[in-house]
């Protein structure tokens, strides 16, 4: 018997691309959401008010402090125990989007914070209120520059969604499971999981590359 | 604009202390700046002159003293020797009516040149856009950067950008000016148009409180010239006084080296 059954492969295509395609729209929503909650906290990571401030700081390292892996189990196996049962798919975007937003708000904080002081100063001068300041002179500035670091946390999020299937979210990574299960093609199944996310994942990391060079490019537009 | 009204006070300063850390940057300052006067602070650098400057609108925050901006106290009421901060609404509202140039221009980099000049006047007062656009350009033509104001920042020379920097202060409209060397991060060759951009405003009337390394400019321009050294303003005269007949010995040390170049 060959290691490679091409016939195998062919056969399960369908049912591993709907796989990758939960995988992917996986990834969006908990990426869409994280990028705004780590928005919020990066700026309460700023807050000057204290209690704020520590409970970010909190949540920040309590995050970076455990595998993600384990977030995802107690959000989906533990939970239940004090009577909030949510379904796989709920369970798996709430860990990976408080796991994500955690990290994805330290580049924000990263990106406020490599923002000179005179661009404060010159706001503040010109009578703008620190939260207008934010709004409309650091922010546009500071996301510019993470969009690159950005770009690899997503990147990196399309492929950790792959722990989701201990919590049998039926993504790529689980349908093989279940598929292997069946006909113990181990090799070809996970051959074709394999060159999947690499086709999704390759041209998404030139595509970041490309954008780190736009980025640092300054902000004059491209004459032709 | 007015011409010089010596009976309004626009900037007043009363007994101003700024500690950063164990120096004592600002050993009580008082100052009074009248409409329409043209007032440059000379001085070594370390003498505190751009700390005054940024304490004037609030940038520094003081230990000790009271601000005015036009007759009224600005940024915090003290009471039985405590400071109550005014609300940031308060503390922007005075800013906003200062206009402040800065050293290192620090435009916005990512907006254009008319982006960076309606900015405040859209967002913080509310000007309709157009409206906003069309001082825009006619602040842009008197400071010889019509042509510019779909620039950014960077594509333009130091000298461009702070007389961009200027428009963008001026678009506020504002009751006076403060400006922090200037042109001191200039090239040689690109500090006469700047100086050009102050010298019409001055002949305009507005009032303005320069913090300057060029003597000529300070002697041609001020009604007043105030000389700072250490903390304290030593001497403040006439630029026919103080650079023709000093009476303190400080500001003749300072104006022999700064002038025997």
């Amino acid at each position: 018997m060959e290691l490679f059954n091409l016939e195998i492969a062919l056969r399960n295509f369908g049912p591993l691309l709907a796989g990758l395609m939960l995988t992917i729209e996986l990834t969006i929503v908990v990426m869409a959401l994280s990028l705004v909650l780590a928005l919020l906290v990066a700026l309460g990571g700023l807050s000057r008010f204290f209690p704020l401030r520590w409970l970010v700081k909190s949540y920040v390292e309590a995050i970076r402090g455990t595998p993600l892996l384990l977030q995802l189990i107690y959000v989906y196996y533990v939970l239940p125990e004090v009577g909030i049962r949510l379904d796989s798919f709920t369970a798996g975007v709430i860990a990976l989007t408080l796991n994500y937003s955690a990290y994805i708000s330290e580049v924000y904080r990263g990106g406020i914070q490599a923002i000179v002081r005179g661009q404060h100063d010159a706001a503040a001068a010109l009578g703008m209120t620190r939260m207008l300041a934010m709004r409309r002179i650091i922010l546009p500035q500071a996301i510019r520059m993470v969009i690159p670091a950005l770009g690899n946390y997503f990147i990196g999020l399309f492929k950790d969604t792959a722990l989701c299937s201990v919590v049998s979210i039926q993504e790529v990574v689980f349908t093989a499971q279940i598929l292997a299960a069946r006909n113990f093609q181990y090799f070809t199944l996970y051959t074709v999981v394999g060159v999947m996310y690499f086709a999704v994942s390759f041209p998404a990391a030139r595509l970041v590359a490309y954008l780190e060079r736009f980025s640092k490019r300054g902000y004059r537009r491209r004459r032709s | 604009m007015s011409a010089l009204r010596p009976d309004r006070a626009m900037i007043e300063v009363e007994g101003l202390h700024k500690y950063f850390g164990e120096s004592h940057v600002l050993r009580g300052i008082d100052l009074t700046i009248a409409a329409g006067e043209v007032v440059c602070i000379i001085g070594p650098s370390g003498s505190g002159k751009s700390t005054l400057l940024r304490c004037i609108n609030h940038l520094e925050i003081p230990e000790k003293g009271n601000i005015r901006i036009d007759g009224q106290l600005a940024f915090r009421t003290e009471k039985n020797g405590i400071f109550r901060s005014h609300s940031n609404r308060a503390i922007s509202a005075v800013r906003a009516e200062l206009g402040m140039v800065f050293q290192q221009f620090n435009l916005f980099p990512h907006l254009t040149v008319m982006g960076n000049i309606i900015e405040a006047p859209v967002h913080v007062l509310r000007k309709p856009r157009e409206i906003a656009r069309k001082r825009g350009r006619e602040l842009l033509a008197q400071v010889g950067l019509a042509d510019k104001e779909d620039a950014y920042p960077e594509e333009l020379s130091g000298g461009q950008q702070q007389r961009v920097a200027i428009a963008r202060a001026l678009a506020m409209e504002p009751k006076a000016m403060l400006l922090d060397e200037v042109t001191s991060a200039l090239d040689p060759e690109l500090v006469a148009e700047v100086l050009a951009a102050m010298r019409d405003l001055a002949a305009q009337g507005m009032t303005m409180l320069i913090v300057t390394h060029e003597m000529n400019f300070a002697r041609q321009v001020s009604s007043r010239v105030i000389f700072m050294d250490r903390g304290v303003i030593v001497e403040e005269d006439s630029p026919a006084r103080i650079f023709g007949a000093p009476r303190e010995r400080r500001t003749r040390d300072f104006l022999r080296t700064v002038l025997d170049r």
